[in-house]
């Protein structure tokens, strides 16, 4: 709330300008319709599990278990679903409600014990990942039977009719005009200042253009990939709650300045905890597509993508000491390391130099953080 | 006519004695927006000590950042100088090779490390063949002489976290002074000590003086500064307004220099009958709510004495943890409507502990009862001494008042979101629930205007409500801590050394908000280590030493003699752990 102003604000959309030309100008596919649609689905996933890491990280906690975790909760739907036969969405309740009973118990072991929370989540990424190969048995469990799709399998390959998708974007625009209108007229009546009319409906013309001309662009492929809803879902509760409710003020204070939080009257121990049952929640959706969107449950599900989460988090403008950070950032970061990632898969990066390159980002991305902390 | 001597000192004294060891001359500083120094005049010869007064934001820090080299040469205009020689600082490091050492209100400890090592941090005496083993033997040895010829009765091995804010003040003091600086500039060093520590202090630096060492003081306490100063420079608005010799002027003209204006009395007696106008402190509501208006009109304490306690607490005693040998004991004391309670006490003897664990966040309690408005109130924590009307001030508004990096609005109106949530049309659930506590749509205009109303009430120094609490002066940032508490409507207002660090104006401030408090029929507990402000704002007194009571007094019978000996136990010489 406080740092639209800092110098990183207008890094981002640069240093993802530089990225998108650098691997355009290296492979002109990386900016056709096709890859753009893979790179969003793939930023939709990781950008749900960062806006949940977000929300940890502005306490000054951390989560080192998200990883091992997405790979788990993916695993045990699948293993409903394949193996047991259960309807999908069934199976992802089930799997989804574990997710919630593990991330209340490491946040109720966290405050309440005191131990810290990169001790107990480090211990949840080594018990989760042994849990998901149990629970898979080290083999491959499909997402669907057969061939035939189900909820599971559709969450990113499903893409809305272009018509459909164009009628969503058209009805975003008009809600964000309405909530514009509504949140002027309410500073109006507390006779506090609004900016020019003639300024927000500038504002409100371009976003809605861009809403349509991206609605415009998936159609030129498939259609609104199902995964981006999701995210933009996600990513729209993490915004009220973390700006406009008292809960994102607590997340923000506790991590500011945690004793002084305390006896500011906050509860801090329920807001941790909190914290965690959310970030359980979006642990649950990113395990759900990145499952889906691999095909099928296999060890490899999840691997190293609490760094990721992170990486985003921190190239966002996240602080991680705590007290800083947007979600308009966190979605930056998430689209650059997405952006990189993808980019190296399509010039065929071998796997050795693209685990440096991830390791140099989240590098670059702390180093940052720190500067910027001074 | 004696300013003359900021500029041209060398005039008026042509000995070698009289050169300036250390001098500025014409030091500019700008900040983005703001000009903290204009042309400051400044010098310091070797063996004086020369306080530097001036309302908070008057450029002192400022200025002193400048002679610490935290603001590096190039950074300002102007032209620093010592031994008659510009110098140009970098770093610290280069103020601290040209033997100044700045203690300043922020603490340079680190908590982890013992006393000892705090005392040695960098320069540990070595041993061995190569000179690589520390010798622990030798430093604990060399920190034990130095603590106890500071009179301070701690073991060399303490951690630092385990030891008080005033005892922490002065092993830095120890530690500057150890290192053998020629100039030693101390940030108001007594903010945080009792008279007592006071006086150890001011006897050292009078020692250090004799022995060549010159010396730098800050400190808003004006009778401190004239106790010890040779000379004393005012600054006020960033300009040096007057240098004068402290035998050629009064705590009165120096007061006038510091604010431009005659400050007739310090301590404003609160007014007999309260005007009947409309409370300041409460929150404009958006809806209109007259149920809410504090009563108005208390009388003064004969009247009030007869009515209802509005707190009471009986034999309290209470312990750090559960285990814990109990440390403040069978506390009795009842507090009334429109009443300002003093505490007073030695450093450790339990005002704190006391406030905090009325407050719910210290302690645990082993006996006793407290009730509050005629309800018990078994074990409080902060949240629940908040709702039912109950809050803190706490004495260390950096660690548990402020959210520094938030601005002035985050923190004003922290403790009372519940208040601006709105409840969707259809779901009336209870206004207590987990919703509108945490999940409810803030009402952010509504909030906006409640934190104006704060901000202009408490006359907060700062472009807008959107400036960081970080960057404020402490009057103002105590002032955003003040507004905090109130914003939540209390009945009940704990107030832990509300002025500390603050300047004559801001001081002024406080007690005026003190006096519109008790008007509106709110009940004040005042903790302060300055017996005259204890003494000027309250109603009764009680003092507190070693964690019981160690007397109460009416006004009738405020004298310092009297209240110092209850402090130390009836008389006894014996010090309060």
């Amino acid at each position: 709330m406080t740092v639209r102003s800092s110098p990183q604000f207008l890094a981002l959309p640069f240093a993802l300008l530089a990225i998108a030309v650098f691997f355009a100008v290296k492979e002109p596919a990386f900016l056709g319709p096709r890859n753009l649609t893979q790179l969003i689905v793939e930023f939709s996933i990781v950008g749900t599990l960062a806006l949940g890491m977000f929300m940890i990280l502005l306490t000054g906690q951390i989560d080192l278990s998200v990883g091992s975790g997405v790979g788990l909760i993916g695993g045990i739907a699948a293993v409903l679903v394949f193996q047991h036969n259960w309807p999908a969405p069934l199976a992802m309740l089930a799997a989804f409600t574990a997710a919630l009973v593990l991330w209340l118990l490491m946040g109720t072991l966290i405050v309440k014990q005191r131990i810290p929370s990169f001790i107990i989540t480090l211990g949840g990424l080594l018990i989760f990942k042994g849990l998901f190969w149990l629970v898979i048995q080290n083999s491959t469990i499909p997402v669907s039977r057969g061939d035939q799709d189900n909820l599971y399998s559709l969450l990113t390959t499903y893409y809305l009719p272009s018509h459909l998708g164009l009628a969503l974007a058209a009805i975003v625009a008009i809600a964000l005009g309405l909530l514009t209108y509504f949140a002027r007229a309410a500073r109006h009546t507390h006779h506090l200042s609004v900016p020019p009319a003639a300024r927000v409906m500038a504002q409100w013309l371009v976003t809605a253009a861009a809403l349509v001309a991206v609605a415009h662009l998936f159609n030129q492929f498939r259609g609104v990939p199902l995964s981006l809803l999701i995210l933009s879902a996600t990513a729209a509760t993490v915004y009220f709650l973390t700006q406009h409710t008292p809960f994102g003020r607590y997340l923000y204070a506790i991590g500011g300045n945690e004793e002084a939080a305390v006896l500011s009257g906050i509860a801090v121990h329920r807001v941790l905890i909190g914290a965690y049952v959310l970030m359980g929640v979006t642990v649950a959706l990113t395990g759900f597509m990145t499952t889906a969107y691999s095909g099928s449950s296999t060890t490899t599900v999840g691997d190293l993508m609490e760094l990721d989460a992170i990486a985003a988090c921190v190239i966002g403008g996240t602080a991680l000491k705590g007290g800083r950070g947007t979600v308009w950032g966190v979605i930056l970061g998430a689209l650059i390391m997405t952006a990189l990632l993808n980019g190296m898969t399509l010039l065929a990066v071998s796997p050795e130099a693209k685990f440096i390159a991830r390791g140099l980002v989240l590098t670059l991305a702390v180093w940052m953080d720190v500067k910027l902390s001074r | 006519m004696p300013a003359a001597s900021a500029h041209s000192p060398l005039d008026i004294s042509h000995s070698s004695f009289d050169k300036p060891l250390l001098e500025a001359r014409g030091l500019t500083k700008k900040f983005p927006g703001v000009t903290a120094l204009r042309a400051v005049a400044f010098d310091l010869r070797p063996g004086e000590i020369h306080a530097l007064c001036g309302e908070n934001g008057a450029g002192k820090s400022t200025l002193i950042k400048l002679l610490a080299g935290i603001h590096p040469h190039g950074s300002y205009e102007g032209e620093l100088r010592v031994d008659d020689h510009a110098v140009a600082f970098h770093s610290i490091r280069d103020a601290e090779a040209a033997g100044i050492a700045v203690i300043t209100q922020e603490f340079a400890l680190i908590d982890e490390l013992s006393v000892a090592e705090n005392i040695f941090l960098g320069r540990a005496p070595r041993c061995g063949p190569l000179g690589l083993r520390v010798d622990w033997l030798e430093m604990h040895r060399h920190a034990a002489v130095l603590l106890a010829d500071f009179g301070l009765a701690i073991a060399p091995e303490t951690p630092v976290h385990e030891i008080g804010i005033g005892q922490k003040q002065l092993v830095e003091i120890v530690r500057a002074i150890d290192k053998r600086s020629r100039v030693l500039v101390l940030d108001e060093p007594t903010a945080a000590l009792t008279e007592h520590e006071v006086g150890v202090l001011l006897e050292h630096l009078r020692r250090l003086r004799a022995q060549g060492t010159a010396c730098i003081y800050i400190s808003h306490k004006l009778d401190e500064v004239f106790a010890l100063a040779d000379r004393i420079t005012v600054l006020r608005d960033g300009a040096s307004i007057v240098t004068l010799p402290t035998r050629d002027t009064t705590i009165p003209a120096i007061i006038k220099h510091m604010v431009g204006r005659e400050i007739s009395d310090l301590f404003p007696r609160r007014p007999v009958a309260a005007s009947a106008s409309k409370p300041i402190f409460s929150v404009p509501r958006p809806v209109a709510a007259s149920a809410s208006k504090p009563i108005l009109s208390v009388p003064r304490p004969v009247a009030a004495s007869a009515s209802e306690p509005i707190l009471s607490v009986r034999a309290l005693t209470a312990a750090p943890t559960k285990n814990a040998p109990p440390f403040l004991r069978d506390i009795t004391f009842e507090l009334r409507p429109g009443e300002v309670l003093g505490f007073g006490g030695l450093m450790g003897a339990g005002r704190t502990e006391l406030l905090m664990h009325l407050f719910g966040a210290w302690g645990h309690r082993v006996s006793g009862q407290v009730t509050l408005r005629g309800q018990p109130f078994p074990a409080p924590t902060p949240r629940d001494a908040i709702t039912r009307g109950l809050v803190l001030v706490s004495e260390d508004r950096k660690r548990y008042g402020l959210i520094l990096p938030q601005p002035i609005g985050f923190n004003l109106s922290l403790s009372s979101l519940a208040r601006f949530t709105r409840t969707p049309p259809l779901k009336r659930g209870p206004q207590d629930g987990l919703y509108t506590r945490y999940l409810a749509l803030i009402d952010a205009p509504a909030e906006h205007e409640a934190n104006q109303h704060f901000f202009t009430s408490l006359r907060l120094k700062a472009p807008d409500q959107h400036a960081r609490v970080g960057g404020l002066s402490g009057g103002n940032q105590q002032k955003v801590v003040l507004g905090k508490a109130l914003m939540t409507e209390p009945t009940v207002v704990l107030l832990d050394e509300p002025t500390r660090g603050i300047d004559v104006g801001a001081k002024l401030e406080v007690y005026e908000l003190i006096n519109r408090l008790t008007a509106e029929g709110k009940a004040v507990i005042l903790v302060s280590s300055e017996l005259p402000e204890l003494m000027g704002m309250s109603d009764r007194i009680i003092m507190l030493t070693a964690g019981r009571i160690g007397g109460e007094f009416a006004r009738a019978d405020f004298a310092q003699e009297k209240l110092l000996a209850a402090a130390m136990g009836r008389g006894a010489a014996q010090r309060g752990e």
